[in-house]
């Protein structure tokens, strides 16, 4: 799954993720929503993409790494 | 808290620096008039005279429909609730005395100029040799062998000079006794007859001292003495609304002015540098708006696309201080977006972009991929301002 922004780009890779029900870090620790509860898995919530702080908190907690955070801005 | 100019003037009164004979005057009081008058109108902000706020009536036909005019009339945003009517004064030369506070050098400042009812800043920068400045502590106080100083240092001797030294001992007095942040008399006007009259007062009060002076406290809790506030713009309303969009930092400060180079500047004294910085550099802002305290990209990226919005802009200089807390890479997101969203190009519509800090190479790398000019930390404030005031045709 991934979404679009100008500068930051958030994919989860579904087939490794566990799911939120054995997990949901990423939907606890983002100080800025970009995750949210979409049944089981977790959703990227687009409109708030802009504003990743870069905190990598989602990627520390995953355990499986399944969050890829992208700058679009880099080449 | 600034005074209106009949409440700074029953300050004066007691420390008996003299005055035109002088009232308020209310809406459809029954007046007689059987000598010119100056009517002034009660606002607090300065400008009064050029915005239509003062006004002289020869008779009491003259004067009633003149008083109702103004209290009537919006001046520079205020609508006044009171008129002051003074006897009108036949002047043969003006003086402005002041004092306030040099918050470089930390202490008070008496300031005097044989030319006055004029804007003394402006008279300054032409002719510094026409205004004498001179720091004061507050321990003791401005006596009367120094006042005399100040003004015999502009030249005026004699009789003049005894007669205007007490009047700036007696400010200072003002000054320090009311815990003000200014005090002005401008013009201080000459009679004829010798007599030396203090024709308008500016008084400024230090918000946090009101408490300790019961007469300014219930000034202030007066919620009849001016209506309202300055009125805000559609304008300014949508950037408070911009600000009020989330708790993450403050971007929607907004002041509007009539010039073409929007501003997007770091709150506090950087802000007030920047901007006065590009107007000595010949620019005209279209606005003064303060950011800090990290705000969200969202807020940013509003308030850039209100800026835009605006008939006439299409530059925008964005200059903060040296940031710690405020990230230059939010705020490049917020400014870079608004530009895309306003269907403008970033690299042509950024004037110039000065916000070194924290998180500045992220920052930077999104300026670069947009094709926006890096100014790092060496370049000052005012090179930063210069260079948008180039940029911003
Ligand atoms: S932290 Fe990783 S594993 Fe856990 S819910 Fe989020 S994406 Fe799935
Ligand atoms: S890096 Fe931080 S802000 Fe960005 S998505 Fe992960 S947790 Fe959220």
């Amino acid at each position: 799954m991934s979404s679009a922004s100008e500068f930051i780009r958030v994919d989860v890779n579904m087939t490794t993720c566990v799911g939120i029900a054995r997990c949901g870090g990423c939907v606890r620790v983002c100080p800025v929503s970009i995750f949210q509860k979409n049944g089981d898995a977790p959703a990227v919530v687009e409109k708030n993409l802009d504003e990743c702080i870069l905190c990598e908190l989602c990627i520390q907690t995953c355990k499986p790494e399944a969050i890829t955070i992208r700058k679009l801005y880099e080449a | 808290m600034r005074l209106l100019e009949y409440e700074s003037k029953r300050i004066l009164e007691k420390y008996r620096i003299p005055l035109p004979a002088g009232r308020l005057v209310a809406l459809g009081e029954i007046l007689k008039i059987d000598k010119p008058v100056m009517l002034k109108a009660q606002i607090p902000i300065g400008g009064r005279g050029k915005a239509g706020g003062i006004l002289e009536a020869s008779d009491t036909e003259d004067a009633r429909q003149k008083i109702s005019h103004l209290l009537q009339s919006n001046l520079r945003g205020y609508i006044p609730k009171s008129v002051y009517m003074e006897e009108k004064k036949a002047v043969k030369q003006e003086f402005f005395m002041g004092v306030t506070y040099d918050t470089v050098a930390k202490a008070p400042l008496a300031i005097f100029s044989p030319a006055g009812g004029i804007d003394i800043e402006e008279l300054a920068q032409k002719q510094p040799e026409l205004v004498c400045k001179e720091h004061f502590t507050v321990a003791s106080r401005l006596p009367l062998h120094r006042a005399r100083e100040i003004v015999a240092e502009t030249g005026i001797s004699g009789k003049l000079l005894l007669g205007l030294s007490p009047l700036l001992s007696k400010l200072a007095d003002v000054f320090l006794d009311y815990d003000a942040t200014v005090v002005e008399i401008n013009p201080l006007g000459l009679m004829d007859d010798g007599q030396l009259v203090a024709l308008d007062c500016h008084m400024e009060i230090d918000d946090d001292a009101v408490f300790r002076h019961a007469d300014i406290a219930s000034m202030e809790k007066d919620t009849g003495r001016v209506e309202g506030e300055k009125r805000m713009s559609d304008f300014e309303r949508k950037a408070s609304e911009i600000n009020d969009l989330d708790h993450r930092g403050v971007a929607g400060r907004m002041i509007e002015f009539d010039g073409n180079l929007g501003l997007i500047i770091g709150g506090g004294g950087a802000s007030l540098t920047a901007f006065d910085a590009i107007r000595a550099h010949g620019g005209r802002p279209a606005n003064y708006c303060e950011i800090g305290g990290n705000p969200s990209v969202l807020k940013v990226k509003e308030l850039t696309k209100l800026i835009l919005s605006k008939p006439g802009v299409n530059k925008i200089a964005v200059i903060m201080n040296v940031v710690s807390n405020t990230r230059v890479d939010l705020v490049a997101r917020g400014i870079v977006k608004g530009i895309l969203e306003s269907g403008k190009n970033p690299a042509r519509t950024v004037a110039v972009f000065r916000i070194p800090g924290a998180w500045e190479e992220e920052g930077f790398k999104i300026l670069s991929k947009y094709g926006i000019p890096i100014q790092g930390r060496t370049v000052s404030i005012d090179e930063a301002a210069r260079i948008a005031t180039k940029n911003s045709d």
